[in-house]
């Protein structure tokens, strides 16, 4: 068993609007005259650090955990992965 | 698309051909339920909706009350049950989002909530609680950026609504009469969208709240932006001011197509559209999308030409944005472009005038035996048993819940969320008294007694700060109406209300019907739950700390009508038994009786006995004004009965009244000239509560403790449990 | 003798702002939209509460970059009072102008309730009417009020007397149960609490007296009788 740390993104469906990145796109960073950016996408990330056998059980179980107690709600929103070595 | 079939063949056999796709898009959202009331719009004629403070206007989609010196109050109330059960943060704030552009649409500012919360067994399910924790999350969020105070609301759980949401929003609103927008439109006006760009948010969402919640469906989901809502108050009530306005209406169910139609119909013109106009959030989005695209925040607005430069001006300050998409013609008819392709061409009148249903109704076979009675164990120890219901979840204090909604915001709230009605200072030195009010267990028994009982508790709830009601909310939900008993219930409900609001002379100026309340578990019980409105002329009744050897007094008689009382539900887990009545004669001489009270200003407090009965009633002022108190049950007025039917019975028209010694005689006269039934049963003082029978102590509890219980367990439950 | 009150899209009690301002103290009041300048002759500006620009990101960073922040700061260092109250203070600290800074309550939730204020420091334009340690009854209500700042600047604000109210009870986990602070020279503060809400008997139901010194405190240094 090895230790690992699951990074879990939460963001919105797309398709569902986004007003916190709608916002800082338009009222921060393009005031600040920064043309050259065109969409800023607002998401929340939870780090899981679990001790699993490999990293793909690793997500598994992650992907388990976040779906038996709602850590995010899957009509709303999107869940990706990203595994590391602890 | 939801068109029954029958539905269809009227559409091709009113319009003389078949319909087009986007004709189809927006008849199927016209004539759903949640927009055309087929199953409840000619049953709701009963209700009388006229008075001298009422003022009608086309088009509104909130009630508006006249509060003298040029002023007017505005009232809706809508829910968001089906969202609310899918996305509970997201449906509860999109539905005080809702509430509040109805009120902006009359031009006048909005400057109170209140919400009305129901979920299931919270204490079993962990799905209510999250359903409850995030539905409170989404109304706190959203009232609290938008800096409008909510005052008030209720909250209830009961097994019926598992797996479900009622979430209830009455806004109020404020303005000087001659800003009131009067809806009309001239020559070569044009059709603005402002607001939130239009995306695929909850498409299909009015059709979807007609159906059952058997399918989760996917694209309802509402995002709530409050930020762009204050902005969009802000932009209307300046447009307002500046005299902008021809016409207004906010989007709701059904979005543009109910919008754009209902607008025509209600002014008797045409409007012709072109959906390429339409500022959107998708580059993608097909024509009938946007047509019946539910995305949140926007508004519709009649101007001309000339002003439409100034409200541009508006806009471009608060950042606003908007699309002009037509113009008013006078034909009549609903024409959607798509450029020079048109899409729908229609008439308007046949669009908004969904063939009303009569449906059957039959008296529900369970109400049969449902008010037989079952003898229980004599209760033990009552102490205990008033303990329990303290801390059970529909009688627990919630200040967990109000607590995290900005009540003081706009410095008009006089009276704080936490007893009975809240009370806001008007800008003419009158203040408004506000309560919303529903009992399924009473309804669910009785419909008609119970939503009477309903109605009558909210007008206690205002009496009790010193306010005479003036104008009611009803919020009918129900299940299926297709179901003759379910639809027997709707209609003794409508029944009683009306009976009721005749008999006070309280009008009905606005409400809303939501049907199809259903689980895969079956109906949700009766749920009317009413508003009422109260206007205090000089100074309302604020409770005064209550001393030692301050009397207390009850009026109005305690009788054996124990049914659907949190009692009979909460501790012997029994539904039966005969539910509270209104006798209208007492209700109207007790009520006569407060309001002379408070006037003369003889009392410290009034509290009115609802829930849990007298004891529950008696425990609050105790543990709010930490204090204890000795009550005697004998001399309680009212049907002999035995301790617990005393103590638990949830009879109507009580008022609990917390007086000096010294102005004990001066009550008694008022009281004995409007022949009140009344009775001093009980005095302040010590620390602890104290009920006895026949001098026999009955319930011996330490206010401190008490208090500790009542004010931590809900909180307890959500956070800890 | 004029006071400004800045408005940013979002901002929610401005209007109660003002109300205090001019039909409770009678002073001359204006309001300033946060994207123009702010005139010369003001001689004292007030950033209201609310939720400006939705509290995206962070509350009060959005604002901070709005072109009116400019203005504020060229007339904190002339010395004119300048008073930040919740999301105000929120900004005051996002634009430098306050040390420290405003994380979500301890609660993480929004808490709408009545607490006491104690006074630390009764030298700056808002609070020179007080006695020190003086209570004052007032809400608070805000999901971000709790105020952090490290050990050394702790140590800094404690001895410079830049501390001007602390709350009576634990609230939101604020370090040293910090409610407002001042700039160096002190006359910019900023308060989580809402003197506004407090200041008029019909809506205090505990004392009014206290919290209208906050603006009794302003009229004495403005000059102005009252």
């Amino acid at each position: 068993m090895t230790i690992f740390n699951v990074n879990v993104t939460i963001e919105n469906k797309p398709g569902i609007s986004d007003p916190e990145g709608e916002t800082i796109l338009n009222d921060l960073v393009l005031r600040g005259n920064y043309e050259s950016v065109s969409k800023i996408k607002s998401a929340k990330m939870l780090r899981f650090t679990i001790e699993e056998n490999s990293k793909e059980s690793a997500q598994l179980k992650v992907q388990e955990i976040c779906d038996e107690v709602r850590i995010y709600n899957p009509l709303v929103s999107k869940v990706t992965f990203d595994i590391f070595d602890a | 698309m939801s068109l029954e079939s029958q539905e269809l063949d009227e559409l091709k056999s009113k319009i003389g051909r078949d319909p087009t796709s986007t004709e189809l898009q927006i008849v199927a959202a016209e004539w759903s339920e949640h927009c055309s009331y087929k199953s409840s719009k000619r049953h709701l004629k009963m209700l009388p909706m006229d008075g001298p403070l009422v003022i009608t206007e086309k088009g509104y989609d909130s009630g508006v009350l006249d509060v003298g010196d040029g002023y007017v109050v505005t009232a809706h109330i809508e829910s968001h049950n089906h969202p609310s059960a899918v996305e509970p943060y997201g449906g509860a704030a999109t539905g005080v989002g809702g509430g509040i552009r109805d009120i902006l649409s009359t031009g006048t500012r909005p400057i109170a909530l209140l919400d009305g919360l129901r979920f299931g067994d919270i204490e079993k399910d962990k799905q209510a609680k999250w359903l409850f924790k995030n539905a409170v999350r989404g109304i706190s969020a959203y009232g609290n950026c938008l800096g409008i105070p909510t005052i008030g609301g209720e909250v209830e759980f009961d097994e019926c609504y598992k797996n479900y949401a009622l979430v209830d929003v009455a806004a109020i609103g404020f303005g000087k009469k001659e800003n009131l927008i009067k809806n009309h439109a001239q020559k070569g006006d044009v059709v603005v969208l402002l607001g939130g760009a239009t995306g695929r948010d909850g498409i299909g969402g009015s059709q979807f709240a007609s159906d059952s919640l058997e399918s989760d469906n996917r694209s309802a989901i509402q995002i709530p932006d409050p930020f762009i809502e204050k902005l969009i108050i802000e932009v209307i009530l300046e447009a307002r001011t500046q005299k902008l306005i021809h016409a207004m209406k906010d989007l709701g169910g059904g979005g543009l197509s109910c919008a754009v139609s209902e607008t025509a119909d209600s002014l008797g013109i045409g409007i012709e559209m072109d959906v390429n106009k339409v500022h959107t959030r998708e580059s993608d989005m097909h024509s009938d999308e946007i047509m019946i695209s539910e995305s949140q925040e926007r508004m519709l607005i009649v101007t001309n030409l000339e002003k439409l430069e100034k409200l541009k001006i508006i806009c471009k300050k608060f950042r606003v944005e908007y699309s002009v998409i037509g113009h008013v013609t006078f034909d009549s008819l609903m024409h959607v472009k798509k450029g020079e392709e048109t899409l729908a061409k229609i008439s308007t009148d046949i669009v908004t005038n969904a063939t009303l249903l009569d449906l059957p109704s039959k008296k529900p076979v369970y109400l049969e035996t449902i008010e037989h009675e079952q003898d229980f164990p004599q209760i033990p120890n009552y102490s205990e048993t008033l303990l329990k219901l303290l801390s059970s979840p529909n009688i627990a204090s919630k200040i967990w819940v109000y607590g995290q909604y900005d009540h003081e915001v706009g410095i008009r709230t006089v009276v704080k969320p936490g007893v009975d009605a809240s009370v806001l200072r008007l800008d003419n030195g009158k203040f408004l008294s506000v309560k919303i009010d529903g009992n399924p267990k009473h309804c669910y028994i009785n419909p008609r007694e119970g939503a009477i009982g309903c109605f009558e508790e909210a007008c206690r709830n205002v009496v009790c700060t010193g306010a005479k009601p003036i104008g009611m909310l009803d919020h009918l939900q129900f299940g299926n109406p297709k179901d003759p008993e379910i639809f027997w219930t709707f209609l003794e409900s409508l029944k009683g209300l009306t009976n009721f609001a005749k008999y006070f002379d309280i009008p009905c100026i606005g409400g809303k019907v939501s049907l199809y309340n259903e689980t895969p578990l079956g109906s949700i019980k009766p749920t009317p739950v009413i508003g009422v409105l109260g206007l205090i002329d000089k100074y309302p009744q604020i409770s005064q700390k209550i001393s030692v050897d301050d009397c207390l007094v009850i009026i109005g008689d305690t009788k054996n009508e124990l049914g659907g009382s949190e009692y009979f539900e909460y501790i012997h887990k029994f539904i039966g038994g005969k539910c509270p009545v209104v006798n209208f004669d007492e209700s109207k001489k007790n009520m006569k009786s407060v309001l002379e009270i408070i006037e003369n200003k003889l009392v410290k407090s009034v509290h009115d006995c609802s829930k849990g009965g007298l004891v529950v009633a008696v425990s609050e002022l105790c543990m709010i004004n930490n204090i204890g108190c000795s009550v005697s049950l004998d001399k309680v007025p009212g049907e002999s009965l035995s301790t617990d039917k005393i103590l638990f019975s949830e009879s109507h028209s009580r008022y609990l009244l917390t007086i000096d010694k010294n102005h004990l005689d001066n009550l008694k006269t008022i009281l004995e000239k409007n022949h009140t039934s009344f009775e001093i049963i009980g005095n302040f003082g010590g620390n602890s509560i104290l009920f006895s029978n026949d001098s026999k102590l009955v319930i011996d509890l330490m206010v401190d403790k008490t208090q500790k219980t009542w004010l931590n367990s809900l909180e307890e439950l959500i956070m800890h449990a | 003798m004029k006071v400004g009150v800045v408005v940013f899209p979002g901002s929610n009690c401005d209007r109660d702002m003002f109300h205090v301002l001019t039909d409770v103290f009678h002073l001359d009041a204006q309001y300033y939209w946060h994207d123009k300048g702010l005139p010369e002759n003001i001689d004292a500006v007030i950033l209201p509460g609310g939720f400006s620009y939705g509290d995206r990101l962070r509350a009060g960073v959005i604002a901070a970059h709005s072109p009116v922040i400019k203005d504020i700061q060229k007339m904190s260092e002339k010395g004119i009072p300048i008073l930040g109250v919740c999301n105000g203070f929120q900004i005051l600290v996002e634009s430098g102008l306050l040390p420290g800074v405003l994380l979500k309550n301890d609660s993480l939730n929004f808490m709408c309730k009545w607490t006491n204020l104690i006074v630390e420091n009764n030298k700056t334009p808002f609070t020179n009417q007080f006695e020190l340690n003086q209570k004052i009854p007032i809400p608070i209500a805000n999901g971000e009020g709790k105020y952090f700042a490290d050990d050394e600047t702790l140590k800094n604000l404690q001895e410079k007397n830049q501390i001007v109210f602390r709350y009576g009870d634990v609230v939101n986990g604020s370090s040293n149960r910090i409610a407002g602070v001042c700039n160096e020279d002190g006359n910019v503060v900023g308060m989580m609490p809402h003197p506004e809400r407090a200041v008029e008997s019909e809506i205090n139901p505990l004392d009014n007296k206290p919290s209208s010194l906050i603006f009794e405190s302003l009229l004495v240094k403005m000059g102005v009788q009252n």
